[in-house]
């Protein structure tokens, strides 16, 4: 009886499982139905598009090149904190909070402000940033990626024995830096994997930061599927479905490489390994130290700029006093804000958990069937393009008549804080020592009590992360908020993002700050939190003290 | 000089004739309005009392979010109708929504909407018919002297109202922009005096194509070919001046013509940070508001091409299954009523009435009217293949 | 008291057939034997484990009755391993607190460390109480490993090469005060190790190469 009523609950299981990961397919198949009326004519109007060649290179360079360079400069900076600070982990954690909350558009606003040839730092010569151009739209994308892939990297070293081996590599007599290469990295590139394809892909099909600082002579590729699906002029609703398609070519292809990329880098340090040879990274070691402070302090100044802004600041107007500045925004608006506030805060809780609860499931049935699926499978979510998929779910919502409720909305955002919460999971789930299971079912505990009082609690620490981040990701949602929400749930990020297309900087600072509120509450909490759980198996805070 | 006036001639002659035009379909409008004590208004009032209406409009323009927060207010007091305010970043997401829905039962009650969008969704039957016959307000549009009945080439139809007026106009730094109004040559010369100070929105965005339309009949001095279909022998005759003029031009742009602003919005916020010499803008009253509200410096000024302004309107339309489409007609004569007209123009907003009573010159500028539909097409077009690669 | 009968470790290339035994409250069984040959295995089928890579039968009794289709959770057979798996987010208090059988008059929180308390306080360990086991040093952790087994009353228990991670000199001082703890509470054990220094004098042993078989014909 028991036993017809695991397996029951187990297929019932892979069956919701299987339901989730297949919404965005599902989305992306209804979404990017053609018309009748698009062809294969269009597909060459397509191609022959000016500079086409160009705009797609530049876009396929960008995603594989930024999230490359974030994640190997992560990975420098963490083994800088992990072996030099002693207050190491729970530490970095808080810090990264700020860093990770400011969203997107934001840096890259601030960044310009700050830097381009109009910026208030910009000094004539090399050193500022073209106010449009491809250079600054991958400084603000790895600005954003470095500190998610370090809070990814945090919760994975958690998991792993990283003292142990880092310990047999020095008594062999390779230095610090030289150990973490050779006997880390290659561990960890590979539970790195799918947030390096979350990153790419991201940064292949971003829009708005791409619109205010990416170049625009060819505009990204992005940009170009954006306008023309977003257009209902005559024939660019048929080049946006091909514009599609070949933006699904562009993501298998960055997929490709990345594996490839992983294959070979674990190729060449084995090669490394085996030759016994010494890692001298010279000053990029030294763009590791500096790399975090440095971001804390732009990030710092980005908060000011927008904080002055909101406060009635202006840069550059001819009457600039300090005495100027008021609160009359904070207070007008507030009347406004609390609710999308609200709406908010309710949906990206309810959103995490379930991606989180659901990815668990997904993980543990996996688990319980001793293979895993590839990944990309549970990350369609996040790699697919976002528009096109909302734009299915939109038709199957309106089919079922379900009417417009919070409810939906956050059914419309679990697929990607699903995707993410996987992302952050999968290495630390994979990771805990099936013998604590054990040694628990020796005491007399139930497979379910097992699950609970232990593996669940040792995955506790990341399962915070996951939150964090996927509730920022629900938070971060404008496509799906607005579609299926159909404007009867508001957020504060529809808010801000519509205020955002409009030239009030006061107003948009406002709400870029209102909007960084809750991740920020959300990271620092979850820090708090997971230094306070006691948890790490393997320490690694006593290498700097051998 | 020469040039210059005849020009400013032939385009008012064109505004008459297309005005004209016009008035022979206002009357027939005006013929079929709808009086606000007829028993038909009394029953849409009746039924609009208490329901909801979810009005799809921009949400990016603080002063248009204010204006529609008052709206709300007055309307909900009024008529017992409750407006909703869904912000958008771009009008195509109502439109991307209705195509969606094909024929359901529709989450939109009324939007806001002008250009390709509105010819998509009449030419898909997306939009309900014969407002102008049942919506009292309408008989009180200023068809007579504003270009408020066609859209960019497509018949109103009673399919949508207009709401506002926008005219194509520059803010500008009065010390480099001297004229108040300026041509093509004039712009070049200030190009190259000011080097990388002046340039526009990449086209297709809006305001950039419409820049593009106003050098064409600047350079072309108006050809009249330019108010009809396309032709091949028009475009090979008129189109390289354009190109030639660009050619020049690009290089004294910001950033040297090889990159753009990607919307007006953008090339504002560089005109505030006093990166640029010049802004885009469709609202004639925009300069004097923003100088208001110190968003821009005390010497700022509005310019307009010396041809006249090019100008259209921006409308509101109900889609044909909006559950309460009688609200929303509620929604729209109020909107269409002195009170809302008065406060949209002289509150912070500044957007041009289009009622007869309040048609006022000096809030606008002298009109000039949109190019054959066709043109914008092509001019997008071959501005990509030309620039956009 | 433990009994085996009929157990089979059967593999793709060998088998070994594991004589029928018997241990009584004060045995200890040594098992010993090269590497690879399936002791560990052994120890984990007995624990109700079933290994992935070769495939075990046999009856396991306990105090005469048949445990062999039962889950590891109702077989009140306890494990130590060389790295002994103390739950890293549990005090030491709460490590031994989970181990202990649910009782009446163990129902409360405080019932339960109090008990775990008094049981380090018996070893003079009672200082590590709320110490997490990331700051225990190896021979306080094997120490603490054999509280929390104990904890649970188990009828038999497995080692699994415990003292392999101690170094010499504490690896005799645990080693000896281990058994003196199995013996004391009376419960017949099997250890696994290969390293004959482990092995009390008192203990039965059994080399698994004994009953080897390859079963590739040449």
């Amino acid at each position: 009886m028991a036993t017809t009523l695991r397996r029951l609950s187990r297929v019932l299981g892979w069956w919701l499982v299987m339901c989730i990961a297949s919404l965005p397919v599902w989305g992306i198949l209804f979404g990017l139905w053609p018309d009748e009326d698009t062809s294969i004519a269009d597909l060459s109007r397509l191609l022959a598009y000016q500079g086409l060649g160009l705009s797609l290179s530049q876009s396929m360079f960008s995603a594989l090149f930024s999230s490359l360079v974030s994640l190997y400069l992560a990975f420098l900076i963490y083994s800088q904190y992990q072996s030099h600070s002693k207050v190491g982990g729970p530490w970095l954690e808080k810090y990264l909070s700020p860093l990770l909350s400011l969203p997107h558009l934001a840096i890259a606003l601030g960044l310009v402000f700050l830097f381009s040839e109009s910026g208030v730092f910009f000094v004539n010569g090399d050193i500022g940033l073209p106010r449009k151009g491809l250079s600054t739209f991958i400084m603000a994308i790895i600005i954003k990626e470095v500190p998610f892939f370090l809070l990814i990297l945090i919760a994975v070293g958690r998991q792993l024995p990283l003292h142990g081996w880092l310990l047999q590599g020095r008594a062999l007599g390779y230095d610090i830096s030289t150990s973490w290469w050779l006997l880390v990295f290659p561990n960890m590139l590979k539970q790195m994997r799918l947030a390096l394809l979350a990153a790419s892909a991201y940064t292949l099909s971003v829009v708005d930061m791409n619109l205010l600082v990416g170049p625009n002579i060819p505009e990204l590729f992005a940009v170009s599927v954006y306008r023309w699906q977003g257009s209902f002029s005559e024939g660019d609703q048929a080049l946006g479905f091909w514009a599609n398609v070949l933006l699904l070519v562009l993501l298998a292809v960055s997929i490709i490489f990345l594996y490839c990329h992983e294959k070979l880098a674990i190729k060449v340090l084995q090669h490394w390994t085996v030759l016994g040879r010494r890692i001298r990274l010279g000053f990029v070691d030294t763009l590791g130290q500096v790399w975090l402070p440095a971001s804390g302090l732009l990030i710092l100044l980005m908060v000011l700029v927008f904080t002055l802004w909101s406060l009635g600041f202006n840069w550059r107007s001819d009457t600039f006093s300090l005495r100027n500045l008021n609160t009359h925004l904070w207070q007008d608006e507030w009347l406004f804000v609390a609710l999308p506030l609200q709406n908010a805060l309710l949906i990206g809780v309810s959103a995490a958990i379930l991606g989180i609860m659901f990815t668990l499931l997904a993980l543990e049935l996996q688990r319980q069937k001793g293979r895993y699926l590839p990944d990309y499978i549970w990350l369609l979510g996040i790699l697919l393009p976002q528009l096109s998929m909302v734009l299915g779910w939109q038709v199957s919502h309106i089919w079922l008549e379900g009417g417009y409720h919070s409810g939906w909305v956050v059914f419309a955002h679990f697929p990607f804080t699903f995707g993410y919460a996987y992302l952050v999971l999968k290495g630390p789930f994979q990771s805990i020592d099936a013998n604590y299971e054990l040694i628990a079912a020796s005491f007399g505990y139930s497979p379910w009590q097992r699950w609970w009082k232990i593996r669940f609690r040792l995955l506790f620490p990341a399962t915070l992360s996951a939150f964090a981040i996927t509730f920022a990701v629900s938070i971060a949602q404008y496509i799906p908020t607005l579609m299926i929400g159909a404007g009867r749930v508001t957020t504060i990020t529809t808010e801000a993002v519509a205020i955002g297309t409009g030239s009030q900087q006061d107003v948009a600072a406002l709400y870029i700050l209102l909007q960084s509120l809750l991740p920020l509450a959300a990271f620092l909490i979850t820090a708090l939190l997971s230094s306070r759980v006691a948890g790490p198996k393997h320490s690694t805070l006593e290498i700097s003290r051998c | 000089m020469i040039s210059r006036r005849f020009s400013t001639k032939l385009i008012g002659l064109i505004l008459l004739v297309s005005l004209s035009i016009s008035n022979v379909m206002a009357e027939d409008l005006v013929a079929e309005t709808l009086d606000e004590t007829s028993a038909k208004w009394q029953q849409t009032l009746k039924v609009a009392k208490g329901k909801s209406v979810y009005f799809y409009a921009w949400g990016g323009s603080k002063a248009v979010n204010e204006y529609l927060r008052w709206a709300k207010r007055e309307i909900a007091k009024q008529y017992g109708v409750r407006l909703i305010h869904v912000k958008v970043t771009d009008p195509g997401e109502a439109v991307a929504r209705l195509k969606a829905e094909n024929g359901r039962t529709s989450a939109i009650d009324l939007t806001w909407v002008n250009g390709e969008n509105f010819a998509y969704l009449k030419q898909h039957d997306h939009l309900l018919g014969n407002l102008w016959s049942s919506i009292p307000n309408v008989a009180n549009l200023a068809i007579d002297t504003l270009p408020i009945t066609v859209d960019f080439g497509e018949s109103m139809d009673g399919y949508e109202v207009p709401w506002g007026i926008g005219q194509f106009n520059l803010i500008a730094e009065e010390a480099v922009f001297s004229n108040a109004q300026f041509s093509a040559d004039d712009l070049l010369t200030i190009a190259r005096n000011n080097p990388e100070t002046v340039t526009y929105p990449r086209p297709p965005e809006f305001h950039g194509s419409t820049f593009l339309k106003q050098l064409l009949v600047n350079l072309t001095q108006g050809d009249e070919r330019l108010y009809m279909a396309a032709t091949e022998v028009a475009q090979q005759d008129l189109l390289p001046k354009l190109w030639a003029y660009l050619d020049t031009l690009h290089p004294y742009l910001w950033q040297q013509g090889k990159a753009f602003p990607t919307s007006s919005s953008e090339q504002f916020l560089l005109y505030q940070q006093k990166s640029l010499s010049m802004a885009v803008s469709f609202n004639p009253n925009q300069w004097i508001k923003e100088k208001a509200t110190k968003q821009i410096p005390e010497s700022s000024v509005r310019r307009s091409f010396i041809d006249g302004a090019i100008t259209n309107s921006h409308n509101l339309a109900i889609p044909k299954f909006a559950p309460n489409s009688e609200a929303a007609k509620v929604v729209i004569n109020f909107m269409l009523s002195e009170q809302a007209q008065q406060l949209k123009f002289a509150g912070e907003w500044g957007d041009p009435s289009v009622l007869k009573s309040m048609f006022d010159s000096r809030s606008s500028l002298p009109a000039h009217g949109e190019p054959h539909s066709s043109w914008q097409l092509i001019l997008e077009d071959a501005w990509q293949q030309r620039y956009g690669g | 008291m433990l009994s085996i009968k009929n157990c089979l470790i059967d593999s793709e290339t060998w088998q070994i057939r594991f004589p029928d035994m018997q241990l009584d409250p004060d045995d200890l069984l040594v098992i010993i034997g090269p590497s690879g040959i399936g002791k560990s295995t052994l120890l984990h089928w007995l624990l109700g484990n079933q290994p992935k890579h070769v495939n075990i039968s046999g009856q396991v009794l306990i105090d005469d009755q048949d445990v062999s289709q039962l889950a590891v959770e109702n077989r009140h057979i306890g494990l130590l391993m060389q790295d002994v798996f103390l739950f890293p987010h549990l005090s030491v208090e709460d490590n031994i607190s989970f181990a202990l059988p649910k009782s009446p008059d163990l129902n409360s929180k405080k019932q339960r460390r109090t008990k775990a308390h008094s049981m380090l306080e018996q070893i003079n360990l009672e200082h590590l109480g709320k110490r997490y086991p990331q700051s225990l040093s190896g021979g306080e952790r094997s120490r603490v490993g054999l509280v929390r087994a104990l904890a649970n009353q188990p009828k038999v228990m497995l080692l699994d090469e415990p003292f392999a991670a101690l170094d010499p000199s504490n690896r005799e001082k645990i080693g000896k005060w281990t058994f003196q703890q199995l013996a004391q509470q009376a419960i017949p054990s099997i250890m696994v190790t290969h390293d004959l220094k482990d092995i009390p004098i008192f203990a039965k042993q059994l080399n698994l190469a004994d009953y080897y078989q390859s079963k590739e014909t040449p």
